[in-house]
């Protein structure tokens, strides 16, 4: 049984303010691994940001009616919530002590978890994983050397082009490198009496955090190093001037020319000819512009410079250190990470299942940002990887902000974060 | 020139003076009407946006530049809306929660506001001083311990006497309905109107008899009907609007109210914006109908009580 830090005196896992973090202090230590053995019958908590929507929740209690069929005696009690409200729910949850017994959470959030005790240990191996998930895949699930995770639906960033664009400029190839990419934008990039109206690539409407960290990776750069942060590295420099030159030097994207959550991403529109985007792109051109897809006008590119580097956000299911009912409860993640789950579960929701077995469905073929990202999965990278990443990423937005408004250089920007993050591990450890 | 000349000239000219401050007059209604009709459009505009939003088709809301009206109008919007989640469920649970939270306020807010503005007692001051306290503490702050304590109720949710084994109020009406009976705010908008009636009324009603509860119920509180719509609307509105703590404090899906249903449609990855939109305008539906029918009381509210 491992110990863990008891002090939990850092500031609240996003938003509940020190109090819950305090309470959790009190609440969430524990062993790794939950004691109890369960018995044949069990009601099982499950909270899950994913199968949203009616269809969502239909899916998911036709599915629990198959889990109940294979297990019988076991009930499963479902929380339905957003990923925008989990961690108030997840926190409250365990501050209470009343810890759900199954949780869905994001990559990058199982090591603050996992350090906390929230989690159990599955007890299983990578080797194992690497049966039914990429390598790749299973990484955000392990935290010293332990599996707390199992990967149920990826989502991923890439480069996204409109081919017709590039056909009438007589490009016939999607950019090579970050590079190329950059003066291809310049090409394509349309004014109108100083007015932009087509952006040669558009950056801004993803988050601005998971834009910039392809981009950084890409560039060779890393977060951190033995748990260290290497944030301000001359590799991650490079990167946030790559994205700092086409705002404020070529003049490419003018900042506010569109924003995370618009309406329509100016690639859907015609209004920008390449962007680092969500796969999920695919669910809205699909609804807002389906001729796009029809006419083969949109397809997806390695964001590459020192090497190839795909984003990989994504759901995994994970269980409760101090559930009652451990057995039921592991079955029930093993269940909901498995083959039948994880493929469903992605395609309700537009994003990639994490099993191999899916990677030739029809689902995934249909969709080619998908297909794209699972031929890629051996490139893709996952943020986190240290015990207070929930708070270090908030940090991202105001500091790569600043160097793009042109408040600070890149340098100047980036060691602030990494000064921050500094901080907030001292402070966390 | 003769005198009738002169006369019509002196005359002219002094219904031209008596003129200037009517025109001047006319000008400065005119001005203030033109900034009046500009500041209603950009209250109303969103509003408007929001409905003729929600009857776009996708292609429609993704057309650059924006239309202003719809290519074509499409009503399903709303049918579809309500089929993405249980939103008659979630209709009828806001309106009960709503409606218990308002009830509640009026009867122990208003005897509470009687009390400290009407009733001598000794820490009465220190009393009100700790209601406008409690005013102070963000929402944020007081989820957690709420939350301990909701879970912490005793006999309740399989809890025994000292509050431990079960899960109290969560998930539960009580857990929704109790914690927002009473508000501070109603606590001090009551004491401010019952501040502003004059004594004589009071003593008049003791000399003739009647006791603490009658002059309350019977002489002071119908004469406070403005503090009673204002803050019967504004619980009905943060109430109706109230979107944490009944995600927090609810797992069921039967115990979820509108605003939390309306989430639904506001994914990480992107927002079903039609759909929202349509839901939004029928969340708004009930909180515009209860202003028109309580908006005289409640404009008299505000100005009697000099909240702005």
């Amino acid at each position: 049984m491992r110990s863990h830090p008891s002090s939990l005196s850092r500031r609240s896992l996003l938003g509940l303010g020190a109090a819950a973090v305090a309470g959790a202090a009190l609440t969430a230590c524990g062993g790794a691994a939950p004691g109890k053995s369960g018995g044949g019958s069990a009601s099982l908590r499950l909270l899950t940001p994913i199968f949203d929507r009616a269809d969502g929740q239909k899916l998911l209690t036709s599915l629990l009616a198959d889990f109940k069929k294979d297990n019988p005696g076991v009930s499963v009690q479902v929380d339905y919530t957003e990923y925008g409200k989990l961690n108030e729910k997840l926190t409250t949850s365990i501050v209470g002590g009343q810890p759900y017994d199954v949780m869905l959470m994001g990559v990058g959030w199982i090591p603050p978890f996992a350090e906390k005790g929230v989690l159990a240990d599955l007890e299983t191996t990578e080797d194992e994983l690497a049966r039914l998930y990429n390598p790749r895949v299973t990484q955000p699930g392990v935290y010293d050397g332990k599996v707390y995770a199992r990967p149920i639906l990826l989502d991923t960033r890439m480069g996204i082009y409109r081919k017709d664009i590039f056909a009438e400029a007589g490009i016939d190839a999607p950019p090579k490198d970050l590079t190329e990419l950059k003066e291809i934008a310049k090409e394509l990039t349309v004014r109108k009496n100083g007015k932009l109206t087509r952006a040669g690539v558009d950056i801004l409407s993803n988050d601005l955090r998971q834009t910039y960290l392809p981009v950084m990776w890409a560039h060779g750069a890393d977060l951190f190093d033995g748990g260290k942060p290497v944030l301000d590295s001359d590799e991650a420099v490079d990167a946030l001037q790559w994205m700092v030159d086409i705002i404020r030097t070529d003049k490419i994207e003018d900042y506010g020319f569109t924003q995370k959550g618009a309406v329509v991403a100016p690639l859907v529109q015609g209004r920008s000819a390449m962007m680092i985007g969500h796969n999920d792109m695919w669910r809205q051109i699909s609804e807002s512009a389906p001729e796009l897809i029809a006419e083969d006008k949109v397809a997806g590119f390695m964001l590459n410079q020192q090497r190839p580097a795909l984003f990989q956000g994504g759901t995994l299911a994970t269980m409760s250190a101090k559930t009652s009912h451990p057995e039921q409860a592991k079955k029930l993640v093993e269940f909901l990470s498995g083959e039948k789950v994880s493929p469903q579960a992605a395609e309700q929701r537009g994003n990639i299942p994490a099993v191999l077995s899916a990677a030739d469905s029809s689902y995934v073929k249909s969709n080619k940002l998908v297909s794209f990202a699972v031929d890629n999965l051996d490139h893709a990278f996952s943020e986190g990887g240290v015990p207070t990443w929930l708070e270090i990423r908030e940090e991202f937005k105001p500091a790569l902000e600043s160097a793009l408004l042109g408040k600070a250089t890149p340098a100047e920007a980036l060691h602030g974060l990494a000064g921050k993050a500094e901080a907030i591990i001292a402070k966390g450890a | 020139m003769s005198a009738e000349k002169l006369l019509r000239g002196a005359t002219a000219r002094g219904t031209l003076l008596a003129n200037r401050p009517l025109l001047a007059r006319r000008l400065r209604r005119t001005t203030l009407h033109l900034v009046l009709v500009a500041v209603s459009l950009a209250m109303v505009v969103p509003f408007l946006w929001m409905v003729i939003t929600s009857l776009k088709t996708d292609p429609d809301l993704a057309s650059y530049p924006p239309n202003l009206l719809p290519q074509v109008w499409d009503w399903s919007n709303y049918s579809e809306a309500l089929e993405y989640a249980p939103f008659g469920t979630y209709f009828r649970n806001s309106l009960l929660i709503a409606l218990g939270h308002t009830a509640l306020n009026l009867a122990l807010a208003s005897m509470a506001g009687y009390a400290l503005a009407r009733v001598a007692f000794r820490g009465r001051t220190v009393v009100f001083m700790g209601v406008l306290a409690t005013m102070m503490i963000p929402t944020y702050t007081k989820i957690v311990p709420q939350y301990l304590i909701a879970k912490g109720i005793p006999f309740f949710g399989g809890n025994d006497y000292l509050g431990r084994g079960g899960h109290g109020w969560l998930d539960s009406w009580w857990g929704l309905i109790v914690p927002g009976a009473l508000t501070p705010f109603a606590i001090f908008l009551f004491r401010q109107f019952y501040l502003s009636l004059p004594r004589e009324l009071e003593e008049a009603a003791r000399i003739d008899g009647m006791g603490e509860f009658g002059i309350y119920a019977r002489v002071m509180t119908p004469l406070v009907k403005p503090a009673i719509a204002t803050v019967a609307l504004l619980t009905f509105e943060s109430s109706w609007n109230n979107f944490l703590w009944p995600l927090i404090i609810t797992s069921d899906t039967d115990l979820r109210v509108i605003q939390v249903g309306l989430s639904a449609f506001q994914q990480a990855d992107q927002n079903a914006w039609a759909y929202l939109m349509a839901g939004t305008t029928l969340a708004t539906v009930p909180m515009v109908v209860l202003f028109l029918f309580t908006q005289r009381y409640f404009v008299q509210g505000f100005a009697n009580s000099g909240i702005k």
